[in-house]
């Protein structure tokens, strides 16, 4: 930075002005920064719960599962699971939180889950199904929350490192040449001093 | 066949329901079916295997039997395919000793009816037909394709042909996949009643209405539980009438067990009941259900010579392969030995 400056008032103009704007940047980012760790904290915190439910009831619908196929006949569960009757749909909505762009995801489903008769099938396949049932709202939220945590994250870390490249790289070295402008031009403007003083004593002699 | 007496009505017996007489005409294949019998697996077997820490030594608790697999194979197809190995040749066993074929026939049709049941589904909602589809019923899958593509059911057996128009008809109606299964499972009850009174055998009588009995029981369980208003699933024609079950849907749990305390199931009832209350599974009530019907089947050993004996031991033998199967699926997905217990206990 100091070896390509050139050493003039104007340039020193210049970089004033650009050490005002870059410690505005900084405080702006900073609270930017702050703001998204406050939120990122309080998605974290949702999500927690969230997903140790999520767990609890996608393992309880895969243990129902695997004892109802069990003790189905094989051409049976073929059969009961063939033509499923629940329709799933979603559409994404974007919003912004700290000009984040982060998902909203609208589902709309229809139908019912269970899609068979009773006599073939096994009691613990409705409860498998119902428990997956009540597992996709709360399985959607998590991935909204995740998302929305992940790109919160991403988009911390580059703040973070803004904030920094700011606070240690950009500021104190626009200081740094500040003063080296301001000692070049003290510089010349004591030789030129001394310049006059030299002249006026020739002068005077 | 033994001769059915006038149909026999819930409060006629305690437990059980009469299994018939004999007819020497089946003396060497019973005597056969004992001698198999006593290579069923026991329960020591069984509890052996749900039990064992892990499904390497589940299987390990079988090499000594018939489930035994080629040395060296844990893999679970393997298992799956032996036992449906098991299950393909107990019934081509069952269909060489049954002399009457009507029977063998009427056996046939629950696969005739398992692939109509997916075929319609397919069919009804435009999909593919497909290709998974069993070869062991009467009717050969490529014959229900032809006929379904053609929409002329004339060619179906009269059977297959109600049951195709009921559930067509009951689907279009509301366009509900469900209705299909209704339609079927009524007329597979009704047909199967029916051919039972034809050949007038008591035993396949009462085993059947036994059946229809227990899925209701099953099905108003079921019913309550998901809070579902489909009380088409109910069948007509078991011991008990549809009213006493209707009334079930209607009462909260603690009256069911009264409800059903004049017929032989409200053991199966109280039991299933309590245990659904609390766990929140049907584990127990289709344990009960499986045990009230072996108890059945197992009543056959009053006879020493009849048909009975051989339909029992089909079913037994199916039973065997599915608790088989539940027991090594279990350990395989690690699940709980306290659930394969209750389901197998």
């Amino acid at each position: 930075m100091i070896s390509n400056v050139s050493a003039t008032r104007m340039a020193l103009l210049s970089l004033r002005k650009r050490v005002a704007l870059a410690s505005r940047g900084h405080r702006l980012l900073s609270e930017k920064r702050d703001e998204i760790s406050r939120q990122l904290i309080k998605i974290a915190r949702d999500i927690q719960p969230l997903r140790r439910q999520v767990e609890s009831e996608l393992s309880q619908t895969f243990r129902r599962f695997m004892l109802a196929r069990a003790s189905m006949e094989p051409e049976h569960v073929t059969a009961a699971l063939a033509v499923p009757t629940k329709k799933f749909s979603m559409a994404m909505e974007f919003a912004s939180v700290m000009n984040v762009k982060v998902p909203h995801l609208l589902k709309d489903i229809e139908g019912e889950i269970i899609c068979y008769g009773y006599a073939t099938t096994s009691g613990e396949m409705d409860v498998a199904l119902l428990s997956l049932e009540r597992a996709f709202d709360l399985l959607i939220e998590l991935a909204e929350k995740e998302k929305q945590a992940r790109l919160l994250a991403v988009e911390l870390q580059m703040t973070r490192r803004r904030v920094n490249v700011l606070e240690h790289v950009v500021i104190p070295e626009i200081h740094e040449t500040i003063r080296y402008i301001h000692d070049k031009l003290s510089e010349a403007e004591r030789d030129n001093t001394s310049r006059l003083m030299k002249i006026t004593d020739i002068i005077r002699k | 066949m033994p001769k059915a007496r006038p149909e026999q009505s819930v409060f006629e017996f305690l437990t059980y329901p009469q299994v018939g007489g004999d007819d020497w005409a089946y003396m060497s294949q019973s005597a056969q079916v004992r001698t198999l019998e006593m290579q069923l697996l026991s329960r020591t077997v069984l509890m052996d295997m749900a039990n064992a820490p892990d499904f390497s030594a589940a299987v390990a608790s079988l090499a000594a039997g018939e489930y035994a697999l080629p040395q060296g194979s844990a893999r679970f197809e393997d298992v799956q395919t032996v036992l449906l190995e098991k299950r393909a040749n107990v019934r081509e066993l069952f269909a060489d000793w049954m002399l009457d074929a009507a029977v063998v026939a009427l056996f046939k049709s629950r696969h005739d009816f398992a692939n109509l049941r997916l075929a319609l589904r397919r069919t009804l909602t435009d999909r593919p037909f497909g290709a998974d589809y069993s070869e062991e019923g009467n009717m050969p899958p490529e014959l229900i394709e032809h006929v379904l593509e053609e929409e002329n059911y004339d060619l179906f057996p009269p059977y297959m042909r109600r049951a195709t128009e009921q559930a067509v008809l009951g689907y279009y109606q509301n366009k509900d996949i469900r209705q299909i299964d209704y339609a079927i499972d009524q007329v597979e009850a009704d047909h199967k009643l029916a051919e039972a009174a034809r050949i007038e055998s008591v035993f396949l009588l009462n085993l059947f209405r036994i059946q229809v009995d227990l899925t209701n029981i099953r099905t108003m369980l079921r019913l309550r539980f998901a809070d579902a208003q489909h009380r088409q699933g109910l069948l007509a024609g078991g011991f008990v009438e549809l009213e006493r079950f209707r009334q079930g849907l209607e009462l909260g749990s603690e009256a069911l067990g009264q409800l059903f305390f004049a017929t032989p199931y409200h053991r199966i009832v109280d039991a299933g009941v309590a245990y659904l209350t609390s766990s929140q599974s049907f584990l127990k009530v289709e344990q009960l259900c499986d045990e009230y019907l072996i108890g059945f089947l197992r009543s056959t050993g009053q006879v020493t010579a009849g048909p009975q004996v051989i339909v029992a031991y089909l079913l037994m033998k199916e039973h065997e392969i599915r608790t088989v199967r539940l027991i090594l699926t279990a350990k395989k997905n690690l699940l709980d030995t306290k659930l394969i217990l209750d389901r197998v206990a």
